[in-house]
């Protein structure tokens, strides 16, 4: 046997090449940029379009591209609301990476935004080993996935700065206690806030949007 | 299953690489550094790179991974150096939290997001001359 060394590169420094690419060109057009990551079903969708909301009453102008598997449906929605977007499916594949962020970005009218909303394939886990580029990272969970959910992926609130928990309308239905979710999430990330939604009637966008920096 | 499209990566990458550096000798082991924050399944990346380079010149290959800890830098104070844990009974694993172990500011990663080939493992045939390295 004989050992030989190599280093011929990491393969996610040339992800996170692609994604400084999507950052300069983002902040070249002056646009803000947020990476909506969470499960299926955990709310994404419903949570950007009342930010949206919320955002075009101060003036702001925003735009989203939707990350699918495969369908066109979330951003049908976002052009029911009236946001310029676009979407990208990926086939097989779990989550967005950089390299399709950056073709989407090439046909996205820019300058008609200020804050752009990346809705990253509905899949808690895999999207978050892939940078995009995207000035903030936001992480959507529901209640209805369980109290948990911090405990069962801990790595993942550890390196999410802002989190969502959603569906809190729903929690004493299916028997959840979302401050448990809260508690797990600051053991992990002292430095994080996790603000308490339900996108449905409103409830925690404003404070979800000062979390994040509005 | 992130691991299918990594381990895709890593794979074109190498191939690429052998292609201009080719080596003599089957190579029977890749070794790779994975960084500690990935999540990432080493299970299902081992798998994934076995039904991949089916066909390929590094078919019967195996991945040896070499886990990455967590190294980090405190713009407050100035540590550089582990990460603190976060050892909770029931979670069955150590979390590194990106606070400063010394100041409790928040940190950032200079190690342990990073996924790289870094050598491999080459059975020599007889009577060939191998490459020194």
């Amino acid at each position: 046997m004989h050992e030989i060394r190599t280093g011929f590169g990491d393969i996610l420094r040339r992800q996170l090449e692609l994604a400084e690419r999507n950052y300069e060109l983002l902040a070249d057009r002056g646009v803000r940029a947020i990476n909506v990551m969470g499960a299926i079903g955990s709310g994404k969708t419903a949570l950007i379009l009342r930010m949206a909301q919320r955002l075009q009453g101060k003036g702001v102008r925003v735009g989203a591209i939707a990350g699918d598997v495969a369908g066109d449906d979330d951003m049908r929605r976002f052009q029911a609301a009236g946001l310029p977007s676009t979407m990208i499916n990926t086939g097989d594949d779990c989550h967005l990476d950089a390299h399709r962020v950056g073709h989407a970005l090439e046909d996205f009218p820019l300058s008609a935004v200020d804050v752009l909303f990346i809705e990253n394939v509905g899949n808690l886990v895999c999207p978050a080993d892939f940078p995009l580029g995207t000035d903030q990272d936001l992480v959507v969970i529901s209640v209805t996935e369980g109290d948990d959910m911090v405990r069962k992926h801990p790595k993942m609130f550890s390196q999410t700065d802002v989190v969502a928990i959603n569906k809190v309308d729903l929690a004493e239905i299916v028997g959840v206690d979302p401050q448990k979710i809260v508690e797990d999430y600051r053991k992990v990330n002292p430095h994080g806030r996790a603000v308490l939604t339900d996108a449905k009637s409103g409830r925690g966008v404003e404070e979800l949007l000062s979390a994040l920096g509005f | 299953m992130h691991e299918y499209s990594l381990a895709h990566s890593l794979l074109e990458g190498l191939l690429e690489h052998l292609s201009a550096h080719p080596v003599e000798g089957r190579i029977v082991k890749v070794h790779v550094r994975q960084g500690e924050l990935l999540i990432l399944s080493e299970e299902a990346l081992r798998e994934a790179w076995r039904i991949l380079s089916e066909g390929t010149p590094l078919a019967g290959s195996e991945l040896a991974i070499e886990k990455v800890p967590v190294v980090v830098r405190c713009r407050a104070c100035g540590y550089e150096g582990d990460a603190r844990y976060l050892v909770e009974e029931g979670w069955h694993q150590a979390i590194p939290i990106l606070s400063c172990p010394d100041c409790g500011a928040q940190v950032e990663i200079l190690e342990g997001r990073d996924l790289a080939i870094v050598g491999l493992t080459v059975e020599e045939r007889p009577g060939t001359q191998l490459p020194s390295g």
